[in-house]
């Protein structure tokens, strides 16, 4: 065990743990233990053979935040009408934040496993609680630091000193913001729900959470006048309610020298809801620890549910009894299980919701009829943007361990694990967005972009596929542990994203004659067929009707 | 802590529920220094829930719970001291190595780290770990970890135990070796709370069983006392017998032929 930077750094607030009523040198042991583990994570397989794994791997992924913070750039140099440029900054701040906070520290903060080896010893609950919620503070700090630093730099050196003390008390504000209020959330769903129930209204709050801060983003950039160019400022009651505008206040009341009334009151908001927020959480987390014992009971009965949907899809879409084994399984595994459904559902709602968000925000003057002419239907490949992840997602399970079952029984071939799982997760996951955004745009386009559809669809197959080629490591789906999924974010998954502009790009040229689309087609027919092929090689006669299906589906 | 006769733990008219359903209804019990309890019950009988209770991991409970003198209600947790838990499920962090969760452990129960960690290498050179010691605790075998676990809570020298199926993944050897050190331990004045569903093992080593049915003590005696109030022969004889379960033969073979039966079909 080593010592960390981090605690050392923790040590100069040492006074106000110790005032809050928390065992300061206990939480640092429990943190330096809890930091010990998260360094962990290596698969057990190499366990003490290969150390080669070693070190935090979400530290190691933090790169791509510093590249997302150069997002916040532009906002910084364009002038100084602070309200619209640090509102906008500071709401992709806390969008980074929540998401993050969400996604991948729910778990550290609803961890049951604490209360069996740490609660069973002379430690206070207060204690315990104030460990954990330091824990994630110090990873969000990390996220925090990694995305603002350069930018930092660039309000700096752009808007001199003065800016850059209030932007830095104005990021220790956000922090704490973001993880109190997500804490405080979880503590009064607590108090109401019990066992199985609780599990899922978390699981949907959070998945609602996501798409939330998505949305709210948006409506943050409508709430500035875009049309006009100066981007006045006029003040409505509801802004009250955007915690971003509460941090591009304080800019304008400092440095502008703003001094009407609604900005005084944003920036005590700003200043005043995370520290009303910290003491209601001091004053309440005993209760959030104890409520916490709630997630393990559960004592209700429940009834068989038969799903015809996947019956009928595991009829169709399989050809063999293995195949349609392991549809069945993908398909209730993602129905059921909460932690895939929280790293799936956020996606899945975005790439429901960005193609309308820009078919319809796209600045225009003829109206509807002007849209429907043109070339704007091609936004529906925002529902091909998620597929790499979601694909990526479909190695991972909580109950991993339970994948010995794959090797112990008599799996004849072992490939149809995989196609199946495929399948169920094409007509599961993303045939259903895929439809309600394709209806949606025939009624705005018209039947003319029918064959257009198709091609998005058969790319979408096609892109399923290869990134099932590249990113899957394991023979059966659903076997590794989610510990390994943080590095969804590095440079593979980035250029799997990134392959969706080739699709809309060979699409757009398809387009310029009034034909190419066909011959589009025809070539995503053929590139299915082969990648299939070879992807599946034992699957060979099942492939005719496969990609035959998908053209039923789309035509 | 001198009188051999001193009360460790009492507990009075406990009682405890999830929603409608009642899980305790009106436990009392009364344990003596270097007692070894046998706290036994089917599945779903509230042992779980009254240890948890005992440990402070549960406090919406009726009725009072008394450690060491002190009424544990209060929220101080400083009584855990003198406890030593063995959780079931073997739950641990498995990331950490064999040290470095028992060094954690220790420091938990405020020992200081060197004696913490020369305790522990000695302990587990006992058990003949001490070329896995700094090893993960996800590389073990169940035994080992169990022999770990074991090991975590005995570092600080407790005066209370609360085992829960501690013997699970042992070996025969090993399992010997627990036995003779839980007497010994009750023989210094240790008082351990043992639960488990090996009827054999608690017949062996507890000198007093505590039955639970459905949240309610139903016999607390020696083994000999209930052998005498009962004509089976056996712990698990005379478990069935309070458990009002005697229908294991006929359910054994229903199930039997439904096995296979089940084959014809597919």
């Amino acid at each position: 065990m080593r010592e960390f930077q981090s605690l050392k750094v923790l040590a100069v607030f040492k006074g106000i743990f110790t005032r809050l009523g928390v065992d300061y040198a206990m939480m640092e042991k429990i943190l330096q233990i809890k930091l010990t583990m998260d360094e962990r994570r290596v698969p057990t397989i190499f366990n003490d053979t290969g150390k080669k794994k070693e070190g935090n791997q979400f530290l190691k992924s933090l790169w791509v935040y510093g590249l997302y913070g150069l997002i916040l750039i532009p906002f910084l140099l364009i002038g100084e009408n602070y309200i619209f440029q640090m509102s906008l900054a500071f709401g992709m701040i806390l969008f980074i934040l929540m998401t993050s906070m969400i996604s991948d520290f729910s778990a550290v903060l609803l961890d049951v496993r604490d209360k069996n080896i740490i609660q069973t010893k002379p430690v206070t609950r207060r204690t315990i609680a104030a460990a954990k919620i330091v824990h994630i503070m110090i990873y969000i700090a990390f996220v925090t630091v990694a995305f603002t630093a350069i930018p930092f730099v660039v309000g700096l050196v752009n808007h001199g000193f003065f800016f850059a003390v209030i932007f830095l008390v104005e990021l220790i504000l956000t922090v704490l913001l973001v993880v109190v209020l997500t804490s405080l959330l979880y503590l009064v769903i607590l108090r109401f729900f019990d066992g199985d129930k609780l599990k899922d209204i978390i699981n949907y709050v959070q998945i609602l959470l996501s798409v939330g801060v998505v949305v709210g983003y948006q409506v943050l950039i409508r709430a500035f006048d875009f049309v006009d160019l100066d981007l006045a400022y006029s003040f409505s009651w509801w802004h009250l309610l955007i915690p971003p505008i509460w941090y591009g206040a304080p800019f304008e009341v400092f440095l502008n020298g703003g001094s009407a009334n609604y900005l005084i009151v944003f920036t005590v908001l700003a200043v005043l809801v995370p520290i009303i927020a910290i003491l209601s959480y001091a004053k309440l987390m005993p209760s959030f620890e104890r409520n916490l014992e709630k997630l393990l009971s559960d004592t209700k009965k429940r009834k068989k549910k038969r799903n015809w949907v996947d019956e009928m899809g595991a009829k169709l879409l399989c050809r063999s009894k293995e195949e349609r084994i392991f549809f069945r399984f993908a398909a209730s595994m993602m129905k059921k299980e909460r932690e895939f459904k929280l790293k799936v559902f956020p996606a899945l709602g975005m790439s429901l919701f960005f193609p309308f968000l820009f078919v319809f925000t796209y600045p225009r003057e003829g109206g509807l009829e002007e849209i429907a002419g043109g070339n704007m239907f091609l936004f529906i490949y925002f529902c091909n943007f998620m597929i790499p992840s979601l694909v990526y997602m479909l190695r991972f399970s909580e109950g991993y361990k339970g994948g010995w079952l794959f090797r112990a029984a008599p799996i004849e071939k072992t490939s149809r694990a995989y196609s199946g799982a495929l399948k169920a997760f094409f007509m599961k996951l993303y045939s259903p967005v895929f439809l309600v955004v394709a209806i949606f745009f025939l009624w705005i386009f018209t039947a003319r972009i029918l064959p257009d559809l198709a091609a998005v669809f058969l790319g979408g197959l096609l892109q399923t596929l290869i990134t099932h080629k590249v990113v899957t490591e394991d023979e059966f789906p659903f076997s590794a542990s989610f510990e390994f999924a943080q590095d969804a974010g590095t440079g593979k998954m980035l250029a799997l994203t990134l392959m969706t502009f080739g699709f809309v790009a060979a699409h757009f040229i398809a387009t310029a004659t009034t034909w190419g689309i066909y011959v589009y087609l025809v070539v995503l027919l053929v590139a299915l067929w082969i990648g299939w092929k070879r992807v599946f090689p034992e699957n060979r006669r099942r492939e005719k009707e496969d990609s035959g299906f998908a053209l039923n589906q789309t035509d | 802590m001198e009188a051999g006769s001193e009360n460790v733990l009492s507990i009075k008219n406990l009682t405890m529920s999830y929603g409608s359903k009642n899980v305790l209804n009106g436990i009392n019990l009364e344990v003596k220094k270097g007692e070894i309890i046998g706290y036994i019950g089917p599945n779903g009988a509230g042992k779980s829930s009254t240890v948890k209770i005992m440990l402070g991991l549960i406090d919406d409970y009726g009725g009072d719970v008394v450690i060491f003198g002190h009424n544990i209600s209060t929220g101080d947790p400083s009584y855990k001291r003198k406890i030593g838990y063995v959780p079931e499920n073997a739950e641990a962090y498995d990331n950490l190595t064999a040290m470095e969760y028992l060094i954690f452990t220790g420091e938990l129960y405020g020992m200081e780290r060197d004696v913490a960690e020369m305790k522990a290498e000695r302990l587990l050179e006992q058990f003949e770990l001490q070329d896995a010691r700094h090893s993960r605790l996800s590389s073990f075998s169940k035994g080992m970890k169990q022999k770990v676990l074991i090991t975590a809570s005995l570092l600080h020298d407790p005066d209370l135990l609360f085992w829960d199926e501690p013997l699970s993944g042992l070996d025969a050897n090993s399992m010997m070796v627990i036995q003779e050190i839980l007497a010994q331990l009750a023989a210094q004045g240790k008082t351990i709370f043992y639960s488990s569903h090996i009827m054999d093992l608690v017949e062996k080593i507890s000198n007093r069983i505590v039955l639970l049915v459905k949240g309610e003590v139903v016999a607390d005696a020696t083994f000999e006392e209930l052998k005498e109030m009962s004509e089976e022969g056996s712990l698990s004889g005379i478990f069935n017998q309070l458990t009002g379960f005697t229908e294991h033969r006929s359910k054994a073979r229903d199930f039997v032929s439904i096995v296979q039966g089940g084959q014809t079909d597919a």
